[in-house]
């Protein structure tokens, strides 16, 4: 079925690629609607980088349709769009204000204004008067800050952003998130691929997962995490001394163990997890008790351990995964 | 347009505004007048005389004599201008006989006539400070008369310690010609010096003759105008191409190349480099014709320059560039390292060298079939078409014009063949492509 025109802001249709024998991407699909902020998570050579680069128009499918913002290619909206690739790099003899100012004239910047706008960004990043100096003179860190400022200096309205927080530090990855987070808030559509699942469940609305160039997952985070089926308790006995024993011989309960100064209760396979939570409540006086709640990270682990192949439901929509149990969405 | 056009500003300014590419482009006018000044004391043999022991057995008696006035008069005040004249004249080897002696100290030594030459070899090896023994001479018995029914006159055996600067034996066998030439002259009565009036015929300076009126023939100009003319065309498509392959392999591996097809497309960045580079070439063969027609008119031979030459220097940069250029750019991304692109460059730079081996043969003989087939055979006419403009005999203007269709054919190709390749290859790491995996890629893009 060829793409109709519609409202999204990158949307594709069984989109492939192949590099030799090997099926990079296959027929994938996928609708990112404008103003979203998408997280693309998926395994080492899952086939992230093919598909943001196909959709970057840098390669093209071998199969299948895309639009991006609306346009049969991204050729047509590259002004619009603001690229961090995986592999990046910047002219390390160039001076960074030179180079900020030479990227955005490639994207189709006014010459008017911009220095003051360059100045302005370094300053926001936090690089106040690394204008000067060359790229190579910068570290690693300050080098990629100043490379996703060159992704947003002409505020696109389509961010992608290619593992944007490797190997940056603590203080980097926070100081970059707000960045990220500060241009979804202006408007940009954002679509980002990591590896790191804390930062995707904190920032991201909706992720999508791919491995071994399929989709596994495409849902909501919130819906992710709701419909994850969560086997665990967590609680701290009022006493620290007290026997958990009786805790272990639950019925519902498959193990209890020792964790952080607390317990987690795994429970068996159908247990009711509001009545074990009375159970053992009853059992052991508590501190504190809680549904462990389910993680990004144990999906994403579980799918890529899974191999992908229980995560989708009969109609080939993703389906959530637990355990090797695969739960299909209604 | 416009993104190339900022590629292309990028480019040039990048590589213009560096101290390496000031120096390069001023090393080489630099490297001449130095040489020109300081080649001639620095290579010459001004400080050099041949200063030693010279033994001659001459059983006959009859050269001895010759030889010594010969080593007299080499010892004294030599005219220049005289020596200047005889070269010119065409008696260039009595000429540099002549300047050798001027700078010879030889004692000769006699040895009897009957010496026994084994020993006297010996004395060739044995030391004697600041009077080193040079060389033994032996001087045949009709060196100076032929043996009775013969006409055939001898010579003189040569004997010197092994391992000698040959000037000193360019030096003695200069001394033994002039000293035999002598005794012959001598023993049939003639004047030395008047027979060699009668055999010298003064070499004269042409003039060269046309529309605009005549002036005297400048020696050389029409053998140097079209190697200058080669080197033009070799230094400024060499210059880029290597500048083009730099700068795609730096983008490659440091990873901005991405960067970059984020904003633009594959043609547009090789469009901008194409054209950046084209302007740094541009720029240099420019300094390098301006200077070139300065020292002409400082010389007053401005007027000996067909100005029309210039024009098809530019017509034939622009195919040679895009040719060889668009190639370089393409092995630039389709590797990883300067180090991997030699696979391709080799190839390269031996049809390169194909110029400079034939410059000689088609400058000599630009009507030749070699020259003529060469003008057709991209990218090789462009050198070929451009010597033989620039030769005594230009081509017709039918063949000027064909090689012309047929280097921007060949432009036309090895764009469009590069431009796959390099589309390709740019986000292509790891292990480079052979040949066949290249015209593959070409297919397929």
């Amino acid at each position: 079925m060829a793409l109709q025109e519609n409202n999204a802001a990158i949307d594709l249709r069984g989109v492939t690629k192949t590099f030799g024998e090997l099926k990079a991407v296959e027929h994938l699909d996928l609708t990112i609607p404008r103003g979203a902020l998408y997280g693309f998570i998926g395994p080492n050579g899952a086939g992230k980088t093919t598909s943001i680069r196909m959709i970057m128009s840098i390669l093209m499918p071998d199969a299948g349709e895309l639009r991006v913002l609306g346009h049969a290619s991204a050729l047509e909206a590259k002004d619009r769009i603001g690229y961090l690739p995986e592999e990046r790099g910047v002219y390390r003899k160039m001076k960074v204000a030179a180079y900020l100012s030479y990227i955005a004239r490639l994207k189709g910047v006014a010459e008017k204004g911009l220095r003051e706008r360059v100045l302005s960004l370094i300053e926001r990043i936090g690089l106040g008067g690394v204008d000067g100096k060359r790229c190579e003179e910068l570290s690693k860190g300050m080098s990629q800050k100043i490379q996703f400022l060159a992704a947003i200096i002409h505020e696109p309205d389509l961010l992608i952003l290619d593992e944007p927080f490797s190997g940056l530090d603590p203080v980097s990855t926070r100081l970059l998130r707000e960045q990220i987070v500060a241009e979804h808030r202006r408007g940009a559509t954002v679509l980002f691929s990591t590896h790191v699942m804390p930062q995707a469940e904190e920032i991201c609305d909706h992720v999508v997962m791919v491995h071994r160039g399929k989709k596994v997952l495409d849902d909501p985070v919130d819906s992710i995490l709701r419909r994850y089926d969560a086997r665990a308790l967590r609680f701290e006995p009022l006493d620290a001394s007290a026997n958990v024993g009786a805790v272990t011989a639950l019925p519902e309960v498959e193990r209890c163990s020792p964790v952080d100064g607390g317990y987690e209760v795994a429970l068996r396979e159908g247990a009711d997890i509001g009545r074990a939570m009375q159970q053992v409540i009853a059992a052991v006086p508590v501190a504190r008790i809680e549904i462990k709640r389910p993680r990004l990270e144990d999906v994403f682990v579980q799918i890529a351990d899974d191999g992908g192949r229980s995560a989708l439901d009969r109609e080939g929509r993703p389906a959530l995964v637990t355990g090797t149990r695969a739960t299909v969405t209604p | 347009m416009n993104k190339v056009w900022l590629i292309a500003v990028r480019e040039f300014v990048a590589t213009v505004f560096t101290k390496a590419f000031i120096i390069g482009l001023l090393i080489f006018p630099t490297i001449l007048a130095v040489m020109a000044v300081v080649g001639p004391r620095l290579f010459g043999d001004m400080d050099y005389s041949v200063k030693g022991q010279l033994a001659v057995i001459d059983p006959a008696g009859v050269v001895l004599p010759q030889l010594k006035v010969a080593l007299a008069e080499g010892r004294s005040e030599t005219n220049v201008s005289e020596l200047i004249e005889r070269a010119r004249s065409g008696d260039a080897e009595n000429a540099a006989a002549s300047v050798l002696q001027s700078f010879t100290d030889l004692t000769l030594v006699e040895r009897p006539p009957d010496a026994d030459v084994e020993r006297e070899k010996a004395w060739l090896n044995v030391e004697e400070p600041g009077a080193p023994h040079l060389a033994l001479v032996v001087v045949h018995t009709d060196a100076v008369e032929p043996k009775a029914g013969e006409s055939r006159l001898g010579s003189y055996d040569l004997y010197i310690p092994s391992g000698q600067d040959n000037r000193v034996e360019i030096a003695v066998q200069g001394a033994l010609r002039e000293a035999i030439i002598g005794a012959r002259m001598g023993a049939r009565g003639l004047d030395r010096d008047a027979v060699s009036g009668l055999v010298t015929v003064a070499r004269v300076r042409s003039i060269s003759v046309s529309a605009e009126g005549e002036r005297g023939t400048v020696g050389g100009f029409n053998f140097v105008v079209p190697a200058a003319f080669m080197f033009l065309l070799f230094m400024g498509v060499m210059g880029a191409g290597q500048g083009m392959l730099t700068t795609t392999i730096e983008e490659k591996s440091s990873r901005v190349i991405e960067v970059l097809l984020s904003a633009i497309s594959p043609m547009q960045l090789m469009g901008g480099k194409l054209i950046g580079h084209m302007g740094i070439s541009l720029l240099a063969m420019s300094l390098y014709i301006g200077l070139g027609l300065v020292t002409l008119a400082s010389f007053s031979l401005f007027g000996l320059l067909d100005l029309s030459l210039l024009l098809y220097l530019f017509i034939f940069f622009l195919i040679a560039f895009f040719t060889i250029g668009s190639l370089m750019m393409a092995a630039g991304a389709a590797v990883n390292d300067m180090r991997e692109a030699q696979q391709f460059m080799m190839p390269l730079s031996i049809f390169l060298m194909l110029p400079w081996i034939l410059w000689m043969p088609i400058s000599r003989n630009p009507d030749s079939t070699l020259a003529v087939v060469s003008s057709f055979l991209p990218p090789l006419n462009t050198f070929a078409m451009l010597l033989r403009l620039a030769s005594t005999s230009p081509p017709p203007a039918w063949q000027v014009w064909l090689s012309i269709a047929i280097g921007v054919a060949g432009v036309v190709a090895t764009v469009w063949f590069s431009a796959k390749v390099f589309r390709i290859g740019l986000l292509m790491f790891g292990k480079p492509p052979d040949f066949k995996t290249l015209v593959k890629w070409a297919r397929a893009a």
